[in-house]
């Protein structure tokens, strides 16, 4: 077990050298002048072309990519940001948490909904609640998020007062948040519980549980669930880590400081350090997320245990 | 059954992490509800304020936008201020004086001003600002004129400079916030970290920064000038416009900047609200680029002005949110010529001149804009506009960035995007944008318009002291610049801020950055 972990944790230097590569590609060919965009559009050509050496960034691309990756790989340092000054990663790490806190409130939002009116759904697959919840999970995966968000904030906030519509001190100021983001993943994770469930809930081990004289509860936990969830697990693996990119529109709607906020601010300054931190730390956190989940099926199903080697 | 108490196990801990992270907070922040309550009784010290975006830097040299310098404003003095009928009168500095060739200022300063950390403000913390700010490339429109080897500092108290050139408009300029004084101990010891303990003579003081959620600064009780009523300000980064007026609405603001178009009617009807405006100093331009074909033909410019009918596209966008703009000189603006109209829509006309050009058959071309969804929106009613005098426009609509480089390599047809005159002073509206030597490549001059007479008259303005004299020239050069017609004026944007009913002692500027520091409540 310790040997997978250790050889998919090698596994993420080449993921990552390819990350840094294309996004650093992408930045490059992306049109826009980041000293325009950080010293404003009245700055003299004198002081932009200042700035650009001094950035470095009249180099060549192979240049420019070089020292990148010799001080990534040397000194584990990601650069400084051209707009603020200050280092990415402190820039990254005042974001970070905020984005996880909503990430971890929407996807708790999405599982303690999702599964069980999911698994509810399959056994009383045609049932008027079926047919509900599945209306309500067609709704929820075509709502748009700052539709939703501002139906929200426009209901709890305007009209009823009772929850605040910005910021993220307090576990008040989640809910709305959570509620809107996690909405699509509610709706994704019942439809994922429902089909796989019923994929399961025909196999002779269910009828062979009920024989036995198992209450239907157990079966339809323990027999059926337990069989069922790795697609679940999949599925909310990632959701997750997409969650953890940053969610752009719900930071944009109830102002939490994220990192999907961050990126497009940088993107849209050219902040080029900023942005390529950004996303290797972001997909350092997806692997992350995708080893856990992948060691959780070890947990889950046995067959697959014994593949770890 | 171990599978089962894995999971319950690992779905506890989500759960637990999400709770304890709810909780948590940063402390840095303040509770809405909380600020709300507060806020509803008389005798309030505190002001909280909506931002619609985050400051870059509070390094007054750093960076040139509204969203810092609204920061800075209250936490940096300058040399002078400039007073509501935008005419400058004296700050730090207890009087100076201009030389007669335009070119040598001296700077008296008051005695006794204190920075936040208690030292005090002598000449050569003056001296030392004035050169970064000279030597900075975001501030270098402002003050890059300065000679930087010419200051000298009598004594403590005293400071005298020289300028490159002799501009009337300069002695504004150093009311912006890039001009703020900084203290040279602090600045020198900080270094880059400089922007995250920023340290000023204003009336209020820094006291935490928590990036794209809240900024906050204290009243400074040792400030020179006249003492606040307020104790601490809260700027608060509220990107959404519709948030911005529902946290006003619901008391978690007491103010709110950028009120969009659409809440306007909202804050308006709410007996517990107060909306102020004044139309600011951007103009919204449509720019030829003059080096091009057709474009390079005057009359094709004024037969494309005469086909756009800008206040009816102004009212339809904006819906009585500033007004339709009548040259490149803003309202709000000195020497702006109070005798002009929005040009004549006329399609006849405009059909005549297409055809004198040769141009009958009408032609296609693209309009380049940002993603700014009134311009866009502008664009695409200019667009069945023209379809009227058979020409076909297409718009381009790129990210600011990228239309910044079209503009800079010059291949842009026509350019949509604003102008923005940051000091009262008409130097600022015009220069930049229609020298010759400051075309599309080096400068601001996106129409890359070049005109012998209008150069002449923009160097003429510079070099001539207030006077009738200079009037006349500003006239002259708007008169010019509208018969040659290198842009299409569109309109001038306003300032729109809410605020509760009971809030006093505020006065918008048309810089797009206020003073808040004299605010308090009934």
């Amino acid at each position: 077990m310790l040997k997978y972990v250790a050889r998919r944790i090698l596994m993420l230097i080449p993921v990552l050298l390819g990350v840094t590569f294309i996004v650093f590609s992408l930045m490059y060919i992306t049109p826009g002048d980041p000293a325009k965009l950080v010293l404003g559009d009245t700055a003299t050509e004198e002081a932009l072309e200042e700035y650009r050496e001094e950035q470095g960034l009249n180099d060549p691309f192979l240049v420019r990519y070089g020292n990148y990756m010799k001080n990534l790989l040397l000194h584990g340092d990601i650069g400084t940001s051209y707009a603020t000054k200050k280092p990415v990663i402190q820039e990254i790490s005042e974001c970070f948490p905020a984005t996880v806190r909503l990430a971890l409130s929407a996807m708790l939002v999405a599982v303690v909904l999702g599964i069980p009116i999911g698994i509810i759904s399959a056994v009383r697959q045609y049932s008027i609640f079926d047919m509900v919840s599945m209306g309500f999970a067609l709704i929820g995966i075509s709502m748009p998020v700052f539709w939703l968000g501002l139906l929200l904030i426009l209901f709890f906030s305007v009209q009823l007062k009772i929850l605040p519509s910005s910021g993220y001190d307090t576990f008040a100021h989640m809910i709305l948040p959570a509620i809107a983001l996690g909405a699509q993943s509610v709706a994704v994770i019942t439809r994922m519980t429902r089909s796989s469930m019923l994929e399961v809930i025909n196999k002779d081990y269910i009828r062979t549980a009920r024989a036995k004289g198992q209450k239907e509860l157990s079966v339809i936990i323990k027999h059926a669930l337990g069989n069922a969830l790795i697609p679940i697990i999949t599925s909310v693996g990632l959701q997750f880590g997409g969650l953890l990119g940053g969610a752009v529109l719900t930071e944009s709607i109830f102002s939490i400081p994220g990192i999907g906020r961050l990126m497009v601010d940088s993107i849209k300054m050219r902040d080029y350090p900023v942005v390529q931190g950004g996303v290797l730390i972001i997909a350092i956190a997806f692997c992350f997320v995708n080893l856990f989940v992948d060691l959780l099926y070890a947990f889950v199903d046995p067959r697959i245990k014994a593949q770890y080697k | 059954m171990n599978k089962k108490k894995l999971l319950a196990l690992a779905l506890s801990t989500v759960m637990a992490v999400t709770m304890l992270a709810g909780c948590g907070g940063s402390g840095s922040s303040e509770d809405s509800t909380g600020a709300a309550a507060e806020g509803s009784g008389s005798g309030q010290d505190t002001l909280t304020v909506a931002m619609s975006s985050d400051a870059t830097s509070l390094d007054p040299v750093a960076v040139n936008n509204v969203y810092s310098s609204n920061i800075m404003q209250q936490m940096y003095s300058t040399l002078v201020n400039l007073d509501e009928d935008g005419n400058v009168v004296p700050n730090l500095a207890e009087s100076y004086e201009v030389s007669d060739d335009g070119l040598t200022y001296t700077f008296k300063l008051k005695q006794g001003v204190k920075f936040h950390n208690g030292d005090e403000m002598k000449a050569s913390d003056v001296v030392f600002s004035l050169k970064r700010a000279q030597a900075a490339a975001a501030v270098s429109h402002i003050f890059g004129d300065i000679d930087p080897d010419s200051f000298e500092t009598p004594d403590d108290y005293t400071v005298t400079f020289k300028t490159n050139v002799a501009n009337t408009g300069f002695i504004f300029g150093l009311a912006h916030t890039g001009g703020g004084i900084v203290s040279e101990k602090v600045v020198t010891e900080a270094g880059d970290n400089y922007t995250n303990e920023p340290i000023g003579t204003g009336p209020f003081k820094f006291v935490s920064w928590s990036k794209n959620d809240t900024i906050e600064l204290e009243r400074f009780d040792d400030y020179f000038g006249e003492a606040p009523v307020l104790k601490t300000m809260t700027f608060k980064i509220i990107t959404e416009a519709t948030n911005r007026a529902i946290e006003l609405e619901s008391g978690g603001v007491d103010m709110a900047f950028d009120i969009s178009t659409n809440d306007i009617s909202r804050v308006e009807e709410n007996s517990e609200l107060q909306l102020v405006r004044m139309v600011d100093n951007q103009t919204t331009f449509f720019a030829f680029n003059c080096e091009k074909e057709p474009f390079n033909d005057q009359r094709v410019r004024q037969a494309i002005a005469y086909a756009i009918d800008t206040t009816g596209v102004v009212d339809a966008v904006w819906r009585g949110v500033g007004q339709a703009a009548v040259g490149p000189i803003a309202p709000n603006v000195k020497y702006f010529d109070d005798s002009l109209t929005a040009h004549e829509y006329n399609v006849e006309k405009a059909k005549e001149l297409l055809a004198e050009a040769g141009y009958e058959n009408g032609f296609t071309f693209t309009i380049s804009t940002n993603e700014r969804q009134e311009r866009i929106d502008m664009a695409t009613i200019i667009q069945s506009q023209l379809k009227e005098v058979g020409i076909t426009a297409e718009i381009e609509v790129l990210e600011w960035g990228a239309l910044l480089e079209k503009a800079g390599n010059r291949e842009q047809d026509v350019m949509m995007a604003g102008w923005t005159c940051q000091t009262p002073d008409p130097d600022m509206a015009v220069y930049a944008p229609f020298h010759s030597q400051k075309n599309g490549q080096v400068g601001n001059n996106y129409a890359n318009f070049g005109s012998e007479t209008v150069d002449a008259l923009l160097e003429q303005g510079r070099t001539t002291v207030d006077s009738d004299e200079r009037e006349q020239i500003y006239h002259d050069i708007q008169a010019a610049i509208n018969e040659e017609c290198p842009w299409v004026y569109l309109n001038n944007g306003e300032v729109v801020v809410g605020a509760k009913a009971n809030l006093t002692g505020f006065t918008p500027t048309p810089y797009g950055y206020h003073s808040l520091y004299n605010i308090s409540f009934k």
